[in-house]
């Protein structure tokens, strides 16, 4: 019976409630209501926002985790391609070594060049071919008879692509 | 969604940031790089170029590639005269004596090469991000007049975008390092990079920064130090060959290049070889440089203008009536600060202090207007900054192991589920023992509570399933739920204030158990070794059990021998693992013995079931049981 009392309290109360409440009550409710309801919107706004956050950065990570071997290898490569660069000076001046020798330095160079080549790092050709910020870096320019102006006239370092992507720009000269 | 950027507009080099899942985060730009050079180029073709691919093409097209507009944007052409002596550039007086580079006939305004620089950033990050930037933060030197300001608010217009603000490098440089949160301190910014030195002296309170005082040297950077580098090679080479390779285009470049790369290694080494094979050549054959740079002789050479760093610091100090001792926190920002010479003055200066200098120097301008970005894009207020369960929480289980559920530094909210199951057989109740710590063996944790599930229905050991869960909501409140998964009954205890420990509290129980650790991780071996034992030892006795007399006598002597010592081992406390190990596995020979001899098929189940370390054997399903719950008596 105890339980019972209360119970019907509360029946009589709301029943009365429309008739009774102040409308200074039904304000302060009603103003409640449109706060709660800002409220859970900013609160769901939040929410989708950091949802998509994550994914977008999921998706990145999946993205750059392809690259990030390749990024992590890139400062090695990079710097046997110098190397490379100082064989191919050597064998500029290889006829002023005994035959001998001068094979034993090809062959050192192809040792070099060849995981390099099976690693996807591949030279490409730019002597000839007209000037292009995105694969040359000019090093300087030269009057030429031969070529028009704005074209490659020589290397002095060669350019490598890995895969698809420039690795290494050629340093080049540029018919004036 | 569309995100607010944060962007170090350098003299030399450019770069961006953007708050992510409430940290920021530097952008790399379509090259791949974190740097994009400040450099613009007006090429023949009427192409415009930024960054990299401007640099490349300089030496052809040297007065239509603008480096450094930063030096000239919002000021007037009377006052950029020593500018425009060091710049190859065509640089003239527009209307109202601004300063406009004349371009293949036409005149453009700094803030037009900003505006290139900034929409390349910009446009890299979109693509980068995957989304539309709308709200761009950009850093200028706190000596930028308003002038300066708003010809660089003008430049992020020009390029389309939405200036939220701009700020102070210096003072993004702090944001970087959280000092908005300090009370009434004083910050010195030592800000020094490729091309320009600036000193700035900022007062911190309420989160809000004043600029007490700046000072510096416009032209002095890192590159001055390529530079000392580049003429003692030369010389030398000049003094040994005969040869000045200044006169070398070609060698020049690589000089300069090895130079650069000799400097940064002197910062973490003393000593390094400079080598230039084939590096020129005359009638007597080819030449190869090859010389070996100490820190000290680059100390050497390099002195004076590391010294000139000293005055400004010192103006600066007095500007702002303050001395070393005044200074409260020193930020370090540019690659050159990477010089030991150079922090040695920054710590001479301040009295010894000790610079914040773990974010990278090159970024950390960038970083902070990320930051402020993020703030006024109201991110980072909305963002939750979702916190992080300082300790590993879990479970006691047999043998007085601790068994993590959840591994510390892990994000909260969080919830984890494990199933385990009983000690031994006709177990009727579990005891949960909540934990927190690090340790191996559940006493030298933290006790967070103790509750108990009864009402199990009796079994094997090994043969109920307790399924607990651990769930910690976003204030880092834990609830621990221990449910029967046979009867559904369950069990929960809810625990606050866990996280409630002392940042001292939480470091001393993080070091001690890596103090801890080789001792742990043996005393774990020998719980784990115990446990197993036993476990073996259980069923392989089930077995015989089930075969009664089936089983041949001189191999039930054996199993029985065997266990009879395990569980002798067992109840001493054996610390004997390579024994316990041995016996186990002595064991399960017998236990296969048994079982492929065709005695019984109930036997085969139990004995052959691979037990994970210190668990019993697995339950069914897809659950695996993990350990063990013995009832406290």
């Amino acid at each position: 019976m105890k339980d019972q009392e209360p119970k019907q309290d509360r029946t009589v109360a709301a029943g009365e409630a429309p008739t009774n409440a102040e409308p200074a009550e039904i304000e302060r409710l009603k103003a409640e209501n449109a706060q709660l309801k800002e409220e859970l919107r900013r609160e769901h706004d939040i929410y989708l926002r950091n949802l998509a956050d994550f994914d977008n950065y999921r998706r990145r990570i999946e993205r750059e985790r392809a690259s990030a071997a390749l990024a992590g290898k890139r400062e090695m490569v990079l710097s046997l391609l110098d190397v490379l660069d100082d064989f191919e000076r050597a064998l500029a001046h290889v006829d002023e070594s005994p035959a001998s020798v001068a094979a034993g330095l090809r062959a050192i160079h192809r040792r070099l060049a060849g995981p390099l080549e099976a690693q996807g790092v591949t030279p490409f050709e730019s002597a000839g071919q007209p000037f292009d910020p995105a694969l040359h870096e000019a090093v300087g320019s030269v009057e030429s008879d031969e070529q028009e102006s704005g074209t490659v006239v020589d290397e002095l370092s060669r350019g490598y692509r890995w895969g698809e992507e420039l690795l290494r720009p050629a340093r080049v000269r540029v018919a004036r | 969604m569309a995100k607010a950027v944060g962007i170090d507009l350098g003299t030399t080099n450019s770069v961006v940031a953007v708050m992510e899942g409430g940290k920021p985060t530097v952008i790399v730009n379509s090259e791949g790089n974190r740097l994009t050079p400040s450099v613009v180029a007006y090429t023949k073709t009427g192409e415009i170029l930024v960054g990299q691919l401007a640099k490349r093409q300089a030496v052809l097209n040297p007065e239509n590639t603008i480096y450094s507009a930063k030096r000239f944007i919002g000021r007037r052409y009377s006052e950029v005269q020593s500018e425009i002596k060091n710049a190859p550039l065509k640089v003239v007086a527009g209307p109202n004596d601004a300063v406009r580079f004349e371009v293949q006939g036409k005149l453009i305004a700094p803030e037009e090469v900003s505006a290139q620089v900034l929409r390349k950033l910009v446009a890299d990050a979109a693509k980068y991000l995957g989304e539309k930037v709308t709200g761009v933060v950009i850093t200028v030197p706190a000596y930028f007049n308003d002038a300066q300001r708003q010809a660089t608010k003008d430049a992020g217009q020009i390029a389309g975008l939405n200036v939220l603000r701009i700020i102070n490098e210096p003072t993004a440089a702090a944001l970087a390092y959280g000092l908005d949160k300090k009370k009434n301190e004083t910050v010195l910014v030592f800000d020094f990079g490729g091309g320009t030195f600036d000193v700035s002296i900022l007062e911190v309170g309420d989160g809000v920064f004043e600029v007490k005082a700046t000072s510096g040297d416009t032209h002095l950077g890192g590159d001055d130090f390529d530079k000392r580098i580049v003429d003692w090679l030369a010389d030398e080479f000049l003094r040994d060959q005969g040869i000045d390779l200044r006169k070398d285009r070609q060698a020049l470049q690589r000089l300069t290049e090895a130079a650069e790369k000799a400097k940064i290694e002197l910062s973490s080494v003393v000593e390094t070889t400079v080598s230039l094979p084939f590096i020129t050549a005359d009638a007597s054959g080819p030449k190869h440089l090859e010389y070996k740079l100490t820190r000290a002789k680059f100390e050497q050479l390099t002195a004076d203008l590391v010294e000139r760093c000293a005055g400004p610091v010192k103006q600066a100090l007095s500007d702002a009536k303050l001395t070393e001792r005044d200074i409260d926190e020193v930020v370090l920002v540019g690659g050159s600060t990477r010089i030991p010479m150079v922090q040695a003055l920054v710590r001479r200066l301040t009295g010894g202090k000790e610079p914040n200098q773990s974010v990278n120097p090159d970024e950390v301008v960038a970083l902070g207007a990320a930051i402020q970005a993020g703030v006024l894009a109201g991110e980072v207020k909305d963002v939750l900054l979702l916190d992080v369960t300082p300790l590993s929480l879990g479970v006691e289980t047999l043998g007085g192991v601790m068994t993590k559920l959840i591994e510390r530094n892990t994000t909260v909210p969080v919830r984890k589920t494990e199933v385990f199951s009983t000690a031994e057989d006709n177990q009727a109740a579990v005891d949960i023992h909540v934990l927190q710590g690090e340790r191996e063996l559940a006493r030298d944790n933290r006790t967070l509570g103790n509750f108990r599930l009864e009402g199990i229905r009796p079994g094997q050991r090994g043969q109920p399933q307790v399924e607990v869960t651990f769930d910690i909501d976003a204030n880092g409140i834990i609830t621990a739920t221990a449910r029967d998964k046979d009867t559904g009954k369950e069990q929960k205890i809810t625990i606050s204030g866990s996280t409630q420990l002392s940042r001292e509290e939480i470091d001393r129980m993080v070091a001690d158990a890596q103090s801890h650790s080789e001792e742990d991780r043996r005393r774990r071996e020998e719980v784990e070794a115990r446990n197993h034992a036993d476990s073996v030892a259980y069923q392989v006795e089930r077995q015989l059990q089930e075969l009664g007399d089936r089983a041949p006598t001189n191999e039930r002597a054996r199993a029985e021998g065997l266990i009879s010592e395990v569980r002798q081992l067992v109840k001493s406390n054996s610390s004997d693992t390579a024994r316990l190990r041995q016996l186990a596995s002595d064991l399960q020979q017998v236990g296969h013995g048994l079982a492929s001899a065709g005695y019984g098929q109930a036997a085969a189940g139990g004995a052959g079931s691979q037990a994970s370390p210190g668990g019993a054997g697995t339950g069914g399903g897809d659950d695996v049981i993990d350990a063990e719950f013995r009832q406290s008596k």
